[in-house]
């Protein structure tokens, strides 16, 4: 039986397995809408949800296609802007940022990793991995990649391009992409999705090995119900609503 | 740095080729005529002050008195005499044409002699000139002549000994009269000659050089003394009718590079724009991992920076080669050696490929700095990023801004800007008409019959742009190529078969009877002219002077002596358009009739009382008639013609005219032996070197239009790069229905071979319209319209865009189904 949670996941996160206990919520959303205008009128995906994770956890987003996930993801992330509500971000709330001050915000602190990838495909291996370090002007950002390679288990690739990689190597160069900059938190959005079943369960341990050590806050779409198991929290969007148990 | 990496893996992967090699195209065309421009001026330049072969010069109708030269003597100057004239000089039974120069003492002053001992004997610097009893010669003259160092020849009374080959005189200068060879002997022969009789051609100078404001202060003085009688000539104005043409040749060919420009422009806009649809998931990413607007903006101009130094570069080189070529095709023209090639046309290279890059490039990529991060995880975000009309608005400003600059006024700014705008009109509605209708057609009359057709019409806003740059490219090359032949024929058509092509001046009163009897003897009936060369020295009694008038030609002309004639009966080719003929009266009072557009340039009306003086004596008449004259005729003719008896006064000499169908050197050395001092002169050598000048002025443009061709064929493949998915996409799916690879390539040629035989008709059309209006509008030709320039235009462009096409679209045709549906 679905239980609508009227309370914010964090409290929740009480009940939940294996809690960190951090003071402040790294990642808090409250009353979050998403509305689009299509032609045939304005359309709601959400109106109203409130989610809220401490930092070193991990929280897995599931629903059916089209639900909203990778909306909810991007706005979780500041990628966007929600119609209404706001989201706070290590301290900072993202709505009152604009597009400039939200990447500044995310540059170094944020990881992702696509469903697609989404490597740059005139750069090397390596170089896709320095991306993020540059961006911050880190001196190092060579050695690091390197060493983030190599914990991928792809240090005899650093000179491929992507198209030269196969899907699940594209991915293990996305991973070491994301934790590159040590970001205190990462989001994935289906990070298995475009993989067969053997490369994506890797993919997964990998992920969080990589969690483990670093420390980093997950928060990860997946509809694999077995991929979300191993999260702190799970949550199910459904109806434009938040379920903490599947239906 | 990260900029130059990314850059050079763009340009590992191909994107960005077809860009750099627009931008290098570009910059070739301005590098290259910014090189041949900067050359030839500064080789003008330099020459200017050798150009007089002194600081100043005074010019004078009658041998230079004594007097002066030893007045400018006591005050400081060196002092040199010159006189030149043409005359004809015999050497065994060969007889030239020759422009002899006397010399004295201490010429040149400025600049130097060269001589050879020898034909083909090393050239060196002449100490002193030639010595009394001898003569130096152009070895063209030498050739002409038969003869050799030692040898003898005669001009006039006198003979003289060749003594060495002249090859470079400082003071030669332009125009017809330096096209006879050069004679040059010492000016203590020239009376000898015996050719300085009344009326004779001899340009009498007293050439200056010494402190210039001593120089100057001497020649004030002499103007003061001797008004409109003396001519001062200054270094300055020497070369300033080159300057004058170099100017507008470098203004011209800069219009002319200035298209080339616009058209690569157009191939930077399509392939930046396809380049920038493939960088928006990128752009999203680095947003997504928090790149600011500022650093993608920054990474792009980056990016954009070095791609012009590095192709502004390569483009110079090609620049540089170009002008080499250029100068090779105008050798003959410039004669002398140029100065080493600047520097600064690198800089205007680069400059041109900043603008072409800021101004066609950024404009789009800088809507990159606004792709939604969203992207990311939505594919579909950001597609319509580049949707916009402004980089169009941007590169319009940014051609217009170069086009000011390389024409330097605004009114011809405009004009070219509007006629380029309309010109591109044109093409852009015939082309969108043709291909629209073809899609209507082929829609109506059933898809599958006519599924070759799909290709064209599906693109067809792609087969227009495709059309219009390959069409102006074409147009170009078609309107110096095709058009300038038929315009050159057009304007020899107008010349009538027995026009004459043999003119007699120079001949003394004395001797006209004998002149038409032996001309009467080889079967030529000719009319005689008398010509009286005088100076308009007073318009209604005010004196004139060259400072009254503005334009350049008006002051040449008041400066001038130039020619009048007399006669009863008024020329078939002359026409009386305002006034009254003086008729065949026998003595009618004395008056004047002014050809319509001279008296225009100097301003003169009916009922105006012109004075003009020569030898010291002056004439005084009124204009009563205005006549229109078909100069075409190539009769002789004359601005201001004299009722008989008004110019009785005037010295005067006679002239005639004559068809010669076979140049039969034998009258003509008879004429001339007997009568030495009677200059003939050989049109049709003449129209020989006109056609020279236009035929190399016009090879150099043709480059420049080839260039501009090119630069269509960039725009060609450009749309076919940005097409290249669709076709691998088409060409994958019809080979999976079972389409054979032969007929794939088939859709693809007719594909090409219409869009090739569109513009390059179109291009023929309005090339041969263009040729009609110019021949009308500037050189008053019947010009037939030529439907058979469409015909050849279609072929010339059907051939062109297959092989470009072919090239540049066979990877899209070549891969298996399989693959290129994997590739999606
Ligand atoms: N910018 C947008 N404009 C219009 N509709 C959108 C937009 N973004 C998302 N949607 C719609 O919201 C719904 C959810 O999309 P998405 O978040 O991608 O779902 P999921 O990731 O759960 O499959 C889809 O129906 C999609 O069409
Ligand atoms: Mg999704």
């Amino acid at each position: 039986m679905p239980v609508e949670t009227g309370l914010e996941a964090g409290t929740a996160a009480k009940s939940d397995k294996g809690s960190s206990s951090s003071v402040a919520p790294i990642l808090e959303a409250r009353g979050l809408a998403m509305r689009f205008d299509a032609p045939e009128g304005r359309i709601s995906l959400f109106e109203s949800l409130d989610l809220s994770i401490d930092a070193g956890d991990s929280l897995a987003i599931l629903g059916t296609s089209g639900s909203g996930k990778s909306t909810l993801l991007g706005l979780l992330a500041g990628l966007d802007l929600p119609s209404a509500g706001t989201v706070v971000l290590d301290r900072h709330d993202l709505t009152k940022l604009d597009e400039d001050e939200r990447a500044v915000l995310r540059s170094g602190r944020v990881g992702f990793v696509f469903q697609a990838f989404h490597l740059l495909p005139g750069l090397t291996a390596l170089e896709n991995v320095m991306l993020p370090a540059e961006l911050v002007v880190d001196r190092h950002a060579r050695q690091r990649a390197r060493d983030a390679l190599a914990r991928v288990g792809l240090a005899d690739r650093l000179a491929h391009y992507p198209a030269q990689l196969s899907g699940g190597e594209q991915q293990r160069v996305a991973l070491a992409r994301a934790f590159i900059t040590q970001p205190g938190i990462l989001f994935a959005d289906e990070p298995t999705g475009n993989l067969d079943h053997r490369t994506g369960a890797q993919i997964i341990d990998l992920l969080f090995e990589l969690n483990r050590d670093h420390g980093t806050t997950l928060v990860l779409v997946t509809h694999d119900q077995a991929v979300a198991e191993r999260c702190h929290h799970v949550r199910y969007l459904r109806d434009g609503r938040l379920f903490e148990a599947a239906a | 740095m990260l900029a130059l990496r990314l850059l050079y893996r763009d340009w590992r992967g191909g994107e960005l080729r077809l860009l750099a090699l627009a931008v290098v195209v570009a910059v070739a065309a301005v590098t290259g005529v910014a090189w041949l421009a900067d050359r030839v001026a500064a080789g003008t330049e330099a020459r200017a002050a050798d150009l007089l072969a002194a600081d100043r010069a005074v010019e004078y109708p009658q041998p230079i008195p004594d007097e002066w030269q030893q007045r400018a003597q006591a005050a400081g100057l060196n002092t040199a005499l010159t006189a030149t004239f043409p005359t004809v000089v015999l050497a065994g039974d060969q007889n030239r044409l020759v422009s002899a120069k006397a010399v004295d003492d201490g010429y040149p002053l400025r600049g130097e002699l060269r001589i050879q001992p020898d034909i083909g004997a090393a050239e060196n610097r002449a100490e002193g000139i030639p010595e009394p009893g001898t003569a130096w010669l152009e070895s063209r003259l030498l050739g002409l002549l038969g003869l050799g160092v030692g040898d003898t020849l005669e001009i006039g009374a006198m003979t003289l000994e060749v003594a060495a080959v002249l090859s470079f005189e400082p003071d030669r200068g332009q125009g017809f009269g330096s096209l006879a060879p050069r004679l040059m002997f010492n000016h203590a022969d020239l009376e000898a000659t015996e050719l300085l009789g009344p009326g004779s051609r001899v340009r009498h100078k007293l050439l200056l050089a010494g402190e210039l404001a001593t120089a100057i202060r001497f020649t004030d003085a002499l103007a003061a003394e001797h008004g409109n009688a003396v001519e001062i000539e200054s270094p300055g104005e020497q070369g300033r009718g080159a300057a004058e043409v170099i100017d507008q040749a470098k203004r011209f060919l800069g219009l002319a590079a200035l298209l080339t420009v616009i058209v690569a422009g157009v191939a930077v806009l399509l392939t930046v724009r396809h380049y920038a649809e493939r960088q928006i998931t990128g752009v999203a990413v680095m947003r997504a991992m928090g790149a600011t607007r500022r650093q993608v903006m920054g990474l792009f101009i980056g990016k954009l920076l070095w791609l012009g130094l590095f192709a502004g570069a390569a483009g110079a080189a090609l620049g540089y080669a170009l002008h080499v070529a250029m100068l090779a095709l105008i050798a003959e023209l410039l004669g002398t050696e140029l100065p080493p090639a600047g520097w600064q046309p690198l800089l205007t290279g680069w400059l041109t490929a900043g603008a072409a890059l800021l101004g066609f490039a950024l404009p789009t990529l800088s809507r990159l700095r606004d792709a939604p991060p969203m992207r990311v995880l939505r594919q579909d975000l950001g597609s319509h990023l580049l949707r916009a009309g402004a980089p169009l608005l941007v590169a319009a400003a940014v051609i217009f801004g170069l086009m000011a600059l390389q024409a330097g006024d605004l009114l011809v700014t405009l004009s070219v800007f509007g006629a380029v705008v309309s010109t591109l009109a044109v093409l852009t509605a015939v082309a969108a008409g043709v291909v629209y209708g073809a899609r209507a057609w082929s829609r109506r009359s059933g898809q599958a019959r006519l599924l070759w057709l799909t290709g064209f019409t599906r693109r067809p806003l792609t087969a227009v742009i495709q059309i219009v740059a390959v069409g102006v490219g074409l147009m170009s090359l078609f309107l110096l190529a095709v058009v300038r032949n038929d315009l050159l024929s057009a304007w020899q058509a107008e010349i009538p078969p027995d026009a004459p092509n043999q003119f007699l001046i120079n001949i003394q009163s004395d001797e006209v009877d004998g002149v038409r009897q032996m001309l009467t003897d080889a079967g030529i009936e000719t009319r005689f002219y008398p010509m009286v060369r005088a100076r308009m020295t007073e318009l209604n009694g005010a004196p004139v002077s060259a400072e009254d008038y503005d334009s350049p030609q008006a002051r040449r002309l008041a400066r001038r002596e130039f020619n009048l004639s007399w006669t009863g009966t008024l020329q078939s080719d002359n026409d009386i358009v305002a006034g009254d003929w003086w008729g065949d009266a026998d003595s009618p009072p004395p008056q004047l009739s002014v050809e319509t557009e001279f008296a225009e340039e100097i301003g003169v009306d009916l009922g105006d009382r012109l004075t003009f003086g020569a030898g010291g004596r002056s004439v005084t008449a009124e204009v009563t008639s205005l006549r229109e004259v078909r100069w075409e005729s190539f009769n002789v003719n004359f601005f201001v013609l004299a009722s008989p008896g008004t110019l009785d006064q005037l010295p005067r000499t006679w002239l005639t005219s004559f068809h010669l169908p076979v140049v039969d050197s034998h009258v003509l050395n008879d004429v001339i032996r007997s009568y030495p001092s009677v200059t003939p002169i050989d049109v049709t050598s003449v129209l020989r070197i006109v056609r020279t000048i236009i035929d190399q002025g016009s090879s150099v443009v043709e480059l420049m239009a080839l260039l501009t061709l090119a630069a269509g064929v960039l725009v060609l493949l450009a749309a076919l790069q940005i097409t290249g998915e669709e076709r691998r996409f088409e060409s994958a799916l019809l080979r999976a229905l079972g389409a054979r690879g032969s007929r794939i390539r088939a859709m693809a040629r007719l594909e090409f071979w219409l869009v090739g035989a569109i513009a390059g008709g179109l291009a023929g059309l309005a090339a041969t319209g263009a040729g009609v209006v110019i021949a009308e509008v500037l050189f008053n030709l019947d010009y037939p319209f030529r439907p058979v320039t469409l015909v050849i235009g279609a072929l010339v462009g059907l051939v062109t865009v297959w092989l470009a096409g072919a090239l540049g679209a066979r990877r899209y045709y070549r891969a298996s189904p399989m693959r290129l549906l994997r590739e999606g």
